[in-house]
């Protein structure tokens, strides 16, 4: 089937099977930002906006976002540089492969929340694992990402 | 050397914004992709395999049983892993058939329609079961296998035994001690939980094999595999690549030969990615352990012997973890007291289940788990305050550790620590833990618990590091080590640019192929921040007497450095609500002994992750092992901690040691998960009067020891 929906600001159409996840999708697109981990929707490796929300794209079907517009990481990046500093001044990471993830979710949270405090980042974030790190520097990351509003 | 200006992570910015590729981001031209059809059972006769509704399927270019392939059991020490099972199978979730397609759904599509007769056997799926006399066997020659540490005299299910004292020596001293305690502490299987699920690419170019694995050890990985193969070990090229985190689950060949056969078999560059459950419930975990401590003191308090009796649960094969003896890791881990008497025997047991491997300091979780839970209940016969205890009994600078060459049955180099700097860690964990109160929610009670854990740093094996010159002033630094996580690549770039007097940014560090750089062991023992640290200095030297504007490759092999050790206190506060058992862990101190730390962050962030890692294992993670089968099987029933569930932590460093090389660093990945599970189990004990001697310490587990007698 024909799938129609707009991809980091730019119109695609593109053919997919009816069962396609979009993380599936996104990642044929080229864009491998977007990882999967557990498959389940639980860590949040996959993690994309659609619509301005986050959604777990390993278990969103890729025919329910005909019509809206979806964000990867990398299309979030350049829309909002700020984004990127806060990550990279703070070494939000270590081996980087929740951290897409974990960028996509924090950019969905400044919209939703913007005023939230260190529990509220927490508490918002924790559908974003990450075995490396012990969240301390993630979740300044996402506090130095809000304070740049 | 200062701790210098730190600048960011070389790699914080590909990574943030997802460009910065893993395997199974990587894709090669003309690629086919293969899954495997997974055991059902334990243990069971594979009796007929049907194919054929597989072979129908659409994109699918081919299935493969054991038979197709010419592949002889693999594995890091213990060669004991068959690529697909022959006869039978030995776990739940053990690859019996391989399917390639020409994508990852139609094969695994396929995969789900091979048809597999199986007559059952019985089975031995704990490690308790597995010596029982009359067991059944998991491998009727186990004695037999390349690299095997076990004699068939000692036969049966057994993989290693590591024996270290007199049992007779220790029974008369803790015949006549007037403390001791004798209890049986048990812990679970815990997965590694790194979040990249394992991948392999593997194709075959101008006759030789190129291989992309998830993999922190390169050149180790080459030659299980050329010998895995019946190859030259010149035909086989480990490509660099970047790790999505590892902790000592990616260090076996995995699907590796699998890949190269299935590759050389259909001429087509082969790719496998596993699905997280297939991380789970087959490949490897931390062994679990039951583990008898018996720990005697004198009428003041001090130790008279501690005997160890240990059985670990190895799962249906060895080949995972770099030495069969995780057994010896058992033995030396708990090494942070004066000991005069010490006896362990270690037994670790094939068993009907998923293979088991090393992860993040192998053993110690376990054995400090016990070790400190045993030292606490000491304590308390005593009637001595456990900080008092610990003060009277830890080693200290100047003390011969007259164990510590005994607790090396494999002679890894000499053991006794340069100096021991534990009563100044120590000290600093108690003015942490009295300097602030926590508020406790109304009726709950509040307990605290300590723990200790003395962590060498070792620079074992040989490695090589090449510096070359770049246009413009710049410099390239080649190595041999995969970027797990750690930073390492980092730390080289901040350790060369200072040395040589360049900014950062001036410096890039890459990693080369297998065919670039000459051997090196890996990641593992938390060795690279110590041998990088001694091939930088190698390697400025070299530059500095260079004549020319020439490149310089340097090798060093620091394994008979001295080892240096770190001292680790951690104390947990905690709160339980004694009618629901429900546990909060308010916060986590972690006094941690260092000399320099290169790079601030960096160093933090392992001591954050570390401890993290410690409350997952205590509290929450169980692979929920029964019959044979992982039952948590995905991550929303495998619970790893999120940034929502880790408590307050905090970190106190007592700088001033004494370390390795012209950079004087001390190693820290594995230091800061062992002590965690004994610091909240002495802590809960503290605040309930009952003692969980079994992991994890779940608020079920505590509701139902508060409703049980006090023990």
């Amino acid at each position: 089937m024909e799938l129609r929906f707009t991809l980091n600001d730019e119109a695609r159409s593109v053919q997919i099977a009816p069962d396609a996840m979009l993380l599936d999708v996104v990642r044929s697109l080229g864009l491998t930002g977007a990882k999967e981990g557990c498959g389940v929707g639980i860590c949040g490796l996959c993690t994309l906006v659609v619509d301005d929300l986050p959604v777990s794209s390993c278990i969103y079907l890729a025919a329910l976002a005909e019509g809206r517009s979806v964000w990867t990481v990398e299309g979030l990046v350049a829309r909002d540089p700020s984004l990127l500093v806060a990550f990279v001044e703070q070494e939000g990471l270590q081996c980087g492969i929740c951290t897409p993830g974990q960028v996509v979710a924090a950019y969905t949270l400044k919209r939703e929340f913007p005023n939230a405090s260190e529990n509220e980042v927490r508490e918002y974030m924790a559908g974003n694992l990450c075995r490396c790190t012990g969240y301390a520097s993630i979740t300044s990351s996402v506090l130095v990402y809000l304070e740049n509003r | 050397m200062s701790a210098g200006r730190a600048g960011p992570r070389m790699d914080a910015e590909s990574k943030a914004s997802g460009s910065t590729k893993y395997v199974a981001d990587i894709e090669l031209p003309e690629m086919v992709y293969a899954a495997v059809t997974r055991s059902g059972y334990p243990h069971a006769r594979i009796q007929s395999i049907n194919t054929s509704a597989a072979d129908e399927m659409p994109g699918v270019i081919g299935t493969f049983r054991a038979s197709d392939l010419a592949v002889r059991p693999y594995g890091r020490a213990v060669r004991d892993i068959p690529a697909l099972a022959e006869s039978k199978v030995r776990y739940v979730g053990e690859p019996v058939v391989a399917v390639v397609a020409s994508s990852r759904l139609e094969a695994e599509r396929a995969a789900e329609l091979v048809e597999i007769e199986y007559g059952m056997l019985p089975s031995a799926t704990t490690p308790e079961d597995a010596v029982a006399s009359g067991a059944p066997l998991v491998h009727e020659a186990a004695s037999d296998y390349v690299g095997a540490v076990i004699t068939p005299q000692q036969g049966g299910n057994l993989q290693s035994v590591v024996t270290v004292g007199s049992r007779a020596e220790v029974d008369a001293a803790l015949a006549s001690s007037a403390y001791v305690v004798d209890h049986v502490y048990q812990t679970q299987a815990v997965h590694h939980g790194y979040l990249e699920p394992h991948a392999c690419i593997a194709s075959w170019h101008n006759a030789r094999l190129h291989i992309w694995l998830a993999s922190k050890a390169p050149h180790p990985l080459k030659a299980q595999i050329s010998a895995s193969l019946n190859l030259d070990p010149s035909e086989v090229v480990i490509e660099p690549i970047t790790l999505g985190g590892d902790f000592g689950g990616k260090g076996s060949p995995m699907e590796a030969p699998l890949c190269a056969e299935l590759s050389r078999l259909t001429g087509r560059p082969v790719k496998m990615v596993l699905r997280y459950t297939d991380d789970l419930i087959a490949t490897e975990s931390r062994h679990p352990s039951r583990i008898r401590v018996r720990m005697g003191a004198d009428a003041d308090g001090q130790l008279t012997a501690v005997a160890y009796d240990v059985l670990l649960d190895g799962g249906a094969y060895g080949g995972y973890k770099p030495s069969p003896h995780v057994a010896i890791h058992s033995v030396t881990e708990p090494g942070c007291y004066l000991i005069p008497v010490f006896f362990a025997e270690c037994r670790t047991a094939y068993t009907h289940t998923v293979p088991k491997g090393h992860m993040r300091a192998p053993g110690g979780p376990q054995m400090v788990f016990a070790t400190e839970s045993a030292f606490d209940e000491l304590a308390l016969e005593a009637g001595i305050d456990p900080i008092e205890m610990r003060r009277r009994n830890i080693l200290k600078t100047g003390d011969v550790d007259a164990q510590a060459a005994a607790r090396d049955p494999l002679e890894l180099g000499p053991r006794q620590w340069q100096e021991y700097r534990s009563i100044e860690t120590l000290d600093a964990a108690v003015a942490a833990m009295r300097d602030h109160t926590h508020e406790v929610p109304e009726g709950w009670l509040f307990g605290r618990g300590i723990a200790a854990y003395g962590r060498g740093t070792f620079s074992y094996g040989t490695t090589t590091i090449r510096l070359a010159p770049l246009p413009g002033e710049r410099l390239r630094v080649e190595v041999p080590y995969v970027e797990t996580g750690t930073g390492s690549h980092n730390m080289v770039r901040e350790l060369v640019a200072r040395a040589l007097d360049y900014s950062p940014d001036e410096v890039e560090v890459v990693q080369v192929t297998t065919d670039d750089l000459s051997f090196d062991a890996g990641a593992g023992g938390s060795r690279i921040t110590s041998v990088a640290s001694y091939a930088v200095d190698a390697a400025v030297k070299a530059w500095r007497g260079r004549l020319g504007d020439e490149a310089v490759q340097v090798t060093i092999d620091e394994t008979a450095a001295p080892p240096v050790g770190s001292f680790i206190v951690q104390v947990a506060e905690v709160a339980v609500d004694p009618a629901t058992g429900q546990l909060k862990v308010l916060e986590l101190i972690s006094a941690v002994d260092v000399a320099n730390v290169v790079n601030e962050k960096a160093h933090q962030m392992q001591i954050d992750g570390g401890v993290v890692m410690g409350y997952g294992f205590a509290c929450l993670e169980d692979l929920d092992e029964a019959d044979g089968q992982v039952w948590a099987a995905n991550l929303g029933e495998y619970k790893l901690p999120t940034a929502r569930d880790v408590p307050s932590l905090r970190t106190v460093l007592v700088p001033g040691g004494r370390g390795h090389g012209t950079a004087n660093v001390k190693a820290i990945a594995e230091s800061l998960t062992p002590p965690v599970a004994a610091a909240i189990a002495n802590a809960v004990a503290d605040a309930t009067g009952r003692r969980l001697r079994r992991l994890p310490i779940t608020s079920e587990a505590i509701f139902a020891a508060l409703a049980g007698p006090v023990s």
